[in-house]
C-alpha cells in the first residue's frame, strides 16, 4: 500500500526524472496541479505512456504489487485520472486499494 | 549478453530459434502453455498461456525484477487451422484470434512497457505469406495474422520515439507439428505459388528469424516474408 503523499512523491519524482530526460524543466517543478495531456501539458502522448510505464514498475518496487494503472475502468471514468498528477496519485491508492 | 524472451518454445519454431540463439550467446527465457523441462545453460522455461495478459504481465515482472532488461521479445507461438470458411466452427474463429493475435498483443504490452523504461527494445512478431496470398482455405488463420500484421505496424509508430523497434516475418509452410496435418499436395502448391518448390526446412525458418532478430538495420514497421508474394 501507499499513502497519497507517497504515491504523489513517485508520481513528481517520475515526471521531474522525465522533465530531465526530455529537456522540459517545468515538469521538474510540477506540483499536484501539473497537467498530465491536453494542450496546456508539457507532456505528449508518448511522454504519458512513458509516465505511465515507469510509473507502474516504481509502483512494484515500492509494493511489489503488479498493477495496472490504464485499466478498463480507468480509461472509462467520466474524469480521467491521467488529468493532472493529483489525481494520478488518487488513482494509484485507489488501484492499490481496490 | 542479451537477452531475449521467445514465445512458443515448446517445440518446433520457438524451440529451434532459442537454440540458436542460445549458441549465439543470448540468455533466453521461453514462453509455453505446458511446463518445460528442458533447461540447457541459459534458457529458462515459463509456463505461461499467452492468451492470459495477467499470467504474461506476471512472468515479465518475475523476468526483469532484478533490474534485468529485455532486447528481444519474438512473438513465436501460434495455432494453425485449415478450414473452408463457411465450414469454420466459431470456436476455431476464436480461438486462433485468442493465441495468435492476442497473445502478440499481451506479450507486445507487458514487454514494451518493459521496453519503454528501457528506452530500447526489439519486438519481432511472426506471421504467415498466407496474409499476403489471401491464401483460401484458412481465413480464420489469415485474419488472426492480419491482426498480428496490423498490430505490428501501429505498435511500430507508437514506440519508436522510445527507441523500440517492431516489426514482423512471415513464414511459409515449415516443417513442424504445425503443418503436419496439411496435405502434401496442398503444401507443394503453396511453395510453388511463393516460389520455393523445395519447401522451408526448419533451419532455413531459424535463420531467416535469426537474421532479422539480429539485423542491426531492421526498419521498424517492416514486414519481411521469406518467399515471394507480391
Amino acid at each position: 500500500m501507499l499513502t497519497r503523499t507517497e504515491a504523489l512523491r513517485l508520481v513528481l519524482h517520475r515526471l521531474a526524472a522525465l522533465g530531465r530526460e526530455l529537456g522540459k524543466p517545468e515538469l521538474e517543478r510540477a506540483d499536484e496541479q501539473t497537467r498530465l495531456f491536453g494542450e496546456a501539458s508539457a507532456l505528449d502522448s508518448i511522454g504519458l505512456v512513458t509516465l505511465i510505464a515507469d510509473l507502474e514498475e516504481d509502483i512494484r518496487r515500492a509494493t511489489g504489487r503488479d498493477v495496472v494503472l490504464a485499466d478498463e475502468k480507468a480509461m472509462s471514468r467520466l474524469t480521467s485520472p491521467f488529468r493532472r498528477a493529483g489525481l494520478l496519485a488518487d488513482h494509484i491508492v485507489a488501484t492499490l486499494a481496490a | 549478453m542479451p537477452l531475449a524472451i521467445v514465445t512458443g518454445t515448446s517445440r518446433g519454431l520457438g524451440r529451434a530459434l532459442v537454440e540458436r540463439l542460445l549458441a549465439a550467446g543470448w540468455t533466453v527465457h521461453g514462453f509455453s502453455r505446458q511446463p518445460d523441462a528442458w533447461a540447457p545453460p541459459g534458457f529458462r522455461a515459463h509456463a505461461v498461456d499467452v492468451g492470459d495478459p495477467v499470467a504474461v504481465r506476471a512472468a515479465v515482472a518475475a523476468i526483469t525484477a532484478d533490474g534485468a532488461t529485455i532486447d528481444l521479445l519474438v512473438n513465436n507461438a501460434g495455432a494453425a487451422a485449415m478450414n473452408a470458411l463457411l465450414l469454420t466452427p466459431p470456436e476455431t474463429a476464436a480461438e486462433l484470434m485468442r493465441v495468435n493475435y492476442l497473445g502478440a498483443f499481451h506479450c507486445l504490452q507487458a514487454v514494451g512497457k518493459a521496453m519503454v523504461r528501457a528506452r530500447r527494445g526489439r519486438i519481432l512478431n511472426v506471421t504467415t505469406v498466407a496474409v499476403p496470398l489471401a491464401l483460401e482455405g484458412e481465413a480464420a488463420y489469415v485474419a488472426s495474422k492480419a491482426a498480428v500484421e496490423a498490430l505490428t505496424r501501429v505498435a511500430a509508430r507508437e514506440l519508436a520515439a522510445q527507441g523500440i523497434v517492431v516489426a514482423a516475418v512471415g513464414l511459409g509452410p515449415v516443417d513442424t507439428r504445425l503443418t503436419r496435418a496439411v496435405g502434401a499436395g496442398q503444401l507443394a502448391r503453396l511453395n510453388q505459388r511463393i516460389g520455393r518448390p523445395a519447401g522451408t526446412t526448419l533451419a532455413e525458418a531459424v535463420d531467416f528469424l535469426f537474421r532479422h532478430a539480429t539485423d542491426p538495420e531492421l526498419v521498424t514497421g517492416s514486414i519481411h516474408y521469406l518467399g515471394e508474394v507480391a
